[in-house]
């Protein structure tokens, strides 16, 4: 079953089963919370099929500069070892800064192809965050650590915010939100969030504006850590 | 829109390509290997022009998606999807691949008259190329014109939602709102389906 609020607006799944979402930080979030989550699973396969239609009844044009027996020498030719999938070998490799995250793939091999260094930074109490990148239009794709019972005070948002649980759980209001589960904040939601007490919660989270929190005290703090 | 009835039989039904496949994932079988690429190898190098990658790329995004369906084949579980469905992602996520290490080169120049794509074809014209009246080409022609149009557009041109917004004149609620109806809509006819 489908918990309101736990999966996407169904655009995010038909932009990435159609390989349209704008940004390569869209498709990892998108990609990590279909790899963890077996609703937007669901979601996704049927729009696969969907897919694989339409290519089926692509308009068949000019010919093809090779054929297939061409392609099968060359398959023949090459190191059946280089062949296979690097893949796992990439998703092997989890940064130090994440001992203990048991990373969905499309996270982990995010990370091994960003050169930068992953380093948690200070954003509040109980709070560190690490910015894995900063598009030009403001957005930002950045990962929060944060200790069990620990609350993100009131604030509303300038742009959406997907934020997706990958170790823990957080709440907002009477909505848990656990491994696998993404909330979709847009603009106009303001809310406090409070980490599960179960233990230590780290999300991936995609924003595309600043956060506007009510107090001026926290805006001050908003300033400082850079939100 | 036609009438389901008057479609010309597919050339090859769905059937016979998944046991192509997997006669190529069990035994290497090179004939079946022709059959599904003499089906699949020009449609996937229409799909990717459509897409707006220039001729040259869509040539070597073609060679390497057929070349992983050759080496992934064994893969391919019947039970779990219709081999156009395996191949389409497959093909999907080679192109992602693609674009990503383009746009990390450099940005190409979407204003170069040559690189414009040929407009897709209307909802009613990809209705009369069907070649298979299959669940999910029914399930499809099922929705409703505007709902098929914002599923198509995501597709076949490889549009993001604002961009579809911009090509409709729609406000992005407007359609955030079809395709909620849409995938709605099928998920009905294709859960009834299953
Ligand atoms: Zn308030
Ligand atoms: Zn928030």
């Amino acid at each position: 079953m489908t918990q309101r609020g736990h999966t996407l607006d169904d655009a995010w799944y038909l932009g990435y089963a159609a390989g349209s979402l704008a940004s390569e930080a869209e498709t990892v979030l998108v990609q990590s919370h279909v790899e963890l989550n077996s609703d937007a699973q669901d979601r996704v396969e049927q729009l696969d099929r969907i897919g694989g239609v339409l290519l089926d009844r692509m308009p068949v044009g000019e010919a093809l500069p090779f054929s297939a027996d061409e392609l099968l020498e060359m398959a023949d030719r090459s190191d059946p070892l280089q062949a296979g999938e690097s893949v796992s070998d990439e998703a092997a490799n989890v940064p130090d800064a994440l001992d203990g995250v048991n990373l969905p793939p499309a996270l982990a091999q995010y990370l091994a192809r960003s050169p930068a260094r992953l380093k948690w930074e200070f954003l509040g109490p109980g709070l560190r965050k690490s910015i894995l990148w900063r598009g030009k239009d403001g957005e930002r794709l950045w990962l929060l650590k944060a200790q069990p019972g620990v609350a993100i005070p009131h604030h509303g948002h300038a742009g959406s915010e997907l934020t997706l649980v990958l170790k823990g759980s957080f709440w907002d209001g009477d909505q848990e939100y656990r491994r696998g589960d993404v909330e979709e904040a847009h603009e106009d939601v303001e809310h406090d969030i409070r980490i599960g007490t179960g233990g230590e919660c780290v999300c991936l989270a995609l924003t595309q504006g600043k956060l506007r929190f009510e107090s001026p005290l926290l805006t001050a703090f908003q300033v400082f850590t850079g939100l | 829109m036609t009438d389901l009835t008057d479609r010309p039989a597919p050339t090859v039904d769905s059937q016979r390509l998944s046991d192509l496949l997997v006669q190529v994932g069990q035994a290497r079988d090179r004939a079946a290997f022709r059959t599904l690429f003499d089906h699949f190898a020009p449609r996937i190098r229409a799909f990717l022009i459509q897409r707006r990658v220039i001729p040259a790329m869509a040539d070597d995004l073609t060679q390497d998606v057929m070349l992983a369906i050759w080496r992934r084949a064994s893969s391919f579980d019947p039970s779990r999807a219709a081999a156009s469905t395996w191949i389409y992602t497959i093909a999907r996520n080679q192109h992602i691949d693609q674009y990503r290490k383009a746009q990390r080169a450099s940005r190409m120049d979407e204003t170069d008259p040559s690189l414009q794509p040929a407009p897709a074809p209307a909802a009613d014209d990809l209705c009369e190329q069907a070649e298979a009246a299959d669940s999910v080409g029914v399930a499809l022609e099922d929705l409703s014109a505007d709902q098929r149009q914002v599923v198509e557009l995501a597709f076949t041109e490889g549009l993001t939602h604002s961009e579809i917004a911009d090509r409709l004149e729609l406000p992005l609620g407007t359609v955030k709102s079809r395709i909620r109806l849409a995938l709605g809509k099928l998920k009905t006819t294709l859960g009834e389906m299953v």
